[in-house]
């Protein structure tokens, strides 16, 4: 989760490279009976087959305990596995684990393995094995501080036998299987030799061992380039392909290039710029599929009460004034110009993309974009042009900092497009670009804004994007950065965590994508897309998906073409 | 002055140079906004306060700027450790040297073809002064010198990629990322080939615009004329009383280009994927790694002011007017 935010904070930072975008989130590793698709091809004849896929930023490490850029997660999704994993469809299927139930307390959880798993050193992975890589994140959770919050609640591991696993719970856990997909199963000789948050965390981890599809050759960062071999032993059959090499290029144009004249075979991450020129190309497969990020504006909601008082134009409290705003943003234009047509407006704080659609919110009505309209709910709460044309009541003047962090190539963008807009019904933006850290601290828990322009890339499960809004994440270092307060949202997120039945939580999730809609301490302004491209004259057998061409239920469906 | 006590004075001013720039890289890294801490971790929820301070301490956040860490970085400075990098998490001297090889190869195979050629386009045009040599070097000159590196490094990278099958990135091929760079010497020039090129086009109409005027000013000296008089051959003329001459100012771009293409080079390695001290920069910058980026910010002072001082010790020998002073 965290490591989302991350990502959404790098790509604010302008590390476009950092995260894949809009990329959905990587899961681990698995072919397991229930995921759909068979493999539609014989491996190439002759020769091993080569992956080569290229991307703009390497993984800040291979250690699960302290990752938090994309690419960590595409290459643990390929060499570790959780006991679930999220197939392409958006359901969690098993990866470690045959099968899995809950008890009728709702607080005990009872995992069998599959048979004959094996690490990559050849040895058998024990039920054991598992308990101690949970255990270890539950005893330190600060150590473990990019997995931690999946075991947030769990009360003890166990391992009854050697193909057993079993959980219980502190209270009911709704996301259970979304939650151990993401506890990887790390081989315990590696990483139960620290003493301190600081050892862990400064293991890199370059040698990893796992259960995964594909194992180790070599990483060297320095260079930009990382090794993987196929695992011919993995459990669920290996992979058709006999290795993958991931190549970091430093610049976009360059990577476009080498996917070109087939230097490389995949593409992670394709910039929007890009895509129409990448279509064209022979040889070449561009997928569009949609993605999870999103950006918002976010409007200044932080409580009267805070310490310290937060600093604002009280009138952007005013519901009839954020109505207002919101009408007068036309999200359409906002896809065509900055993302080339290429995304959709947005309205709900979970993008239509988690869990395969089932999360997000149908029913919202989108606000029209209608500067009449919206001039008319100004009128009507009794704002009146002034001479320059600003509106006032006579006490607040409609004028607002409009700020944005600096390295995002598109939010200077954004903030002139609405600026130009609110301009039309009265309200004056004063546009700012502001240094990331300090539009950070600015924001939490200070208050010190009236509307910012920020993203985020939601985990698949909606828990953690819910969080972001409840009140106890306005604190110095939380994720709130709106200050929205709501006791009855906070509740509703307490409850969603707890409903195990999954369409009960289904409608309190929906209630809560209304409350933040209709309150608007965010207002979405547009979901981007998933862009990749490969080279379908070589590799053949990609499944499409929101998570990605490259996650490994994919590549494990990959062969070479003869 | 004698030439020991001219040497004696630039070698204390170059020094009183790098003390000014440690103190200048000291403060600015401390005036930024913002803190360090938060910087390495980000927003991350579950780094205890308790961690944080750990941090702190690590980093010798903890004491007073001023005098505590000041003299404590300085120290460290002079005892040639410059810290652990927070993003890499390897000592910053290590990645500085191992860079800085790399990037020697890139800009020194440049800057010989870039001085080579300039040298002799611009002897060549100067000399044949007005005639379609002359007017030809000197188009292609002024668009090399005018040229957006970054653009042109694209081009030449998509030209070359596409027409001969050069590589469009890294510094060697994947297959041998784990051999060292002495043993794969030809799949090391293959990828050196079009940053060499980028390099050299774009440092080459510099050195031939200078020659240029360089040798025109000193063909119209009066000893060219004397030495003409004496019925010395052209060729001769201009090698042994034209050349050395001019090649004074040359000496000088020499020494400020070696200085600065450490720096230089950050586009075009960017531009090439290629591992060197450029992309070092860039890289730290965007992370905010601030003990990289002193020792990468020191390193760059350091190699231009030890690039200005040894053009000063050449000017000694080069020009007798410097002796004379």
């Amino acid at each position: 989760m965290k490591r989302r935010l991350l990502c959404a904070i790098l790509l604010a930072a302008g590390l476009l490279a950092a995260c894949s975008r809009q990329r959905a989130s990587p899961t681990t590793t698995s072919s397991s009976t229930q995921a759909a698709v068979a493999p539609t091809q014989a491996p190439a004849p002759s020769g091993p087959a080569v992956l080569h896929e290229g991307w703009t930023e390497n993984p800040d490490t291979l250690n699960p305990a302290y990752a938090y850029l994309t690419q960590s997660y595409t290459i643990f999704d390929l060499i570790y596995n959780g006991l679930t994993t999220e197939s392409p469809d958006g359901k969690y299927v098993g990866a470690l684990a045959k099968d899995w139930s809950v008890a009728a307390d709702n607080v005990t959880w009872t995992i069998h393995l599959k048979e004959g798993i094996k690490w990559h050193n050849g040895e058998d992975l024990k039920a054991s094995d598992i308990a101690w890589a949970i255990n270890a994140v539950m005893e330190h959770p600060d150590w473990w501080s990019s997995t931690s919050n999946y075991a947030n609640g769990f009360k003890e591991v166990t391992a009854p036998d050697d193909h057993m696993v079993q959980i219980v719970t502190e209270y009911p856990i709704a996301n259970m299987e979304y939650r151990l997909s993401f506890l990887y199963a790390v081989y315990p000789p590696d990483f139960n030799k620290f003493t301190s948050a600081e050892e862990l965390q400064n293991f890199n981890n370059f040698n990893a061992i796992g259960t995964g599809p594909f194992k180790i050759n070599v990483f060297d960062k320095d260079k930009g380039i990382l090794i993987l071999d196929a695992n011919q032993d993995y459990f669920d059959g290996g992979p058709h392909i006999d290795q993958m090499i991931f190549q970091k290029f430093d610049n976009a144009d360059a990577l476009i290039q080498a996917l070109k004249v087939g230097d490389i075979d995949l593409i992670s991450e394709v910039p929007a710029t890009a895509f129409e020129t990448i279509k064209s190309y022979a040889g070449v497969q561009a997928v569009k599929e949609d993605g999870r990020y999103f950006n918002e504006l976010i409007l200044n909601s932080v409580a009267e009460t805070n310490d310290p008082a937060p600093k604002r134009n009280p009138a952007i409290l005013d519901p009839a004034v954020r109505l207002a705003i919101a009408s007068a943003i036309n999200k359409q234009d906002l896809v065509d110009v900055v993302l080339q047509g290429i995304g959709s407006p947005g309205d709900t704080i979970v993008p239509p993309t988690l869990g395969g659609g089932f999360w997000h919110n149908p029913n919202i009505q989108e606000v029209k974009f209608d500067i009449a309209a919206a001039n008319k709910i100004l009128d009507d709460a009794g704002y009146k042009a002034g001479a320059d044309g600003v509106r006032t009541d006579g006490k607040d003047r409609l004028e607002f900092r409009l700020q944005f962090p600096t390295q995002n190539p598109v939010y200077p963008r954004i903030a002139d497009m609405l600026a130009s807009n609110f301009q039309q019904i009265g309200i004056k933006a004063d546009v700012e670009a502001v240094d990331t850290d300090s539009l950070t601290a600015a924001v939490t828990p200070t208050g010190d804004y009236d509307m910012v322009i920020w993203g985020w890339g939601p985990d698949p499960d909606p828990d953690f994007i819910l969080s972001v809004l409840t009140t106890d994440q306005f604190i110095s270092g939380g994720w709130s950065d709106s200050g929205y307060h709501s006791p009855e949202y906070d509740q509703l997120y307490l409850d969603q965590q707890e409903a195990i039945d999954k369409s009960q939580r289904q409608q309190i999730v929906w209630k809560m994508q209304d409350m933040v809609f209709n309150d608007r301490p965010y207002i979405v302004l547009y979901y981007e897309k998933l862009l990749q491209a490969y080279r379908s004259d070589r590799f053949t057998g990609f499944i499409e998906s929101p998570l990605g061409i490259d996650i490994a239920q994919s590549l494990l469906n990959v062969t070479a073409v003869k | 002055m004698s030439r020991r006590d001219y040497l004696l004075r630039k070698l204390g001013f170059s020094l009183m140079t790098v003390v000014i720039v440690l103190v200048i890289n000291f403060v600015l890294f401390r005036i930024l906004p913002g803190d360090p801490v938060r910087a390495v971790i980000g927003r991350n929820v579950r780094i205890s306060p308790e961690v944080q301070q750990a941090l702190r301490v690590q980093f010798g956040l903890d004491k007073p700027v001023f005098p505590d860490q000041f003299l404590d970085t300085v120290g460290q400075w002079a005892r040639g450790n410059l810290g652990i990098s927070w993003s890499l998490r390897r000592p910053v001297k290590d990645i500085l040297l191992a860079k800085l090889v790399n990037t020697v190869i890139l800009i020194g195979l440049g800057q010989i073809f870039a001085i080579v050629l300039g040298v002799v386009l611009g002897l060549l045009a100067g000399w044949k002064r007005k005639s379609a040599v002359d007017v030809s070097a000197l188009t292609f000159s002024l668009i090399a010198w005018a040229v957006p590196t970054f653009w042109l490094g694209i081009i030449l990278l998509a030209a070359g990629s596409s027409w001969l099958g050069l590589p469009t990135g890294g510094i060697v091929s994947p297959a041998n990322v784990s051999k060292p760079l002495y043993a794969v010497l030809p799949d090391l020039g293959r990828h050196l080939i079009l940053p060499t090129l980028t390099l050299t086009i774009l440092y080459l109409g510099e050195y031939m615009l200078i020659m240029r005027s360089s040798i025109l000013e000193v063909l119209g000296e009066d000893y060219i004329l004397t030495a003409k008089a004496k019925g010395m051959s052209q060729w001769q003329v201009l090698m042994r009383h034209g050349l050395k001459n001019a090649m004074l100012p040359i000496v000088t771009l020499i020494a400020l280009n070696l200085g600065f293409t450490v720096s230089g080079a950050i586009y075009i390695e960017t531009v090439f994927s290629y591992d060197g001290l450029g992309k070092l920069f860039q890289d730290a910058l965007t992370k905010q790694d601030y003990p990289l980026l002193q020792g990468a910010f020191l390193l760059l002072a350091v190699s231009v002011i030890l690039a200005n001082m040894s053009a000063d010790v050449l000017y000694t020998y080069l020009d007798p007017r410097v002796k004379a002073n």
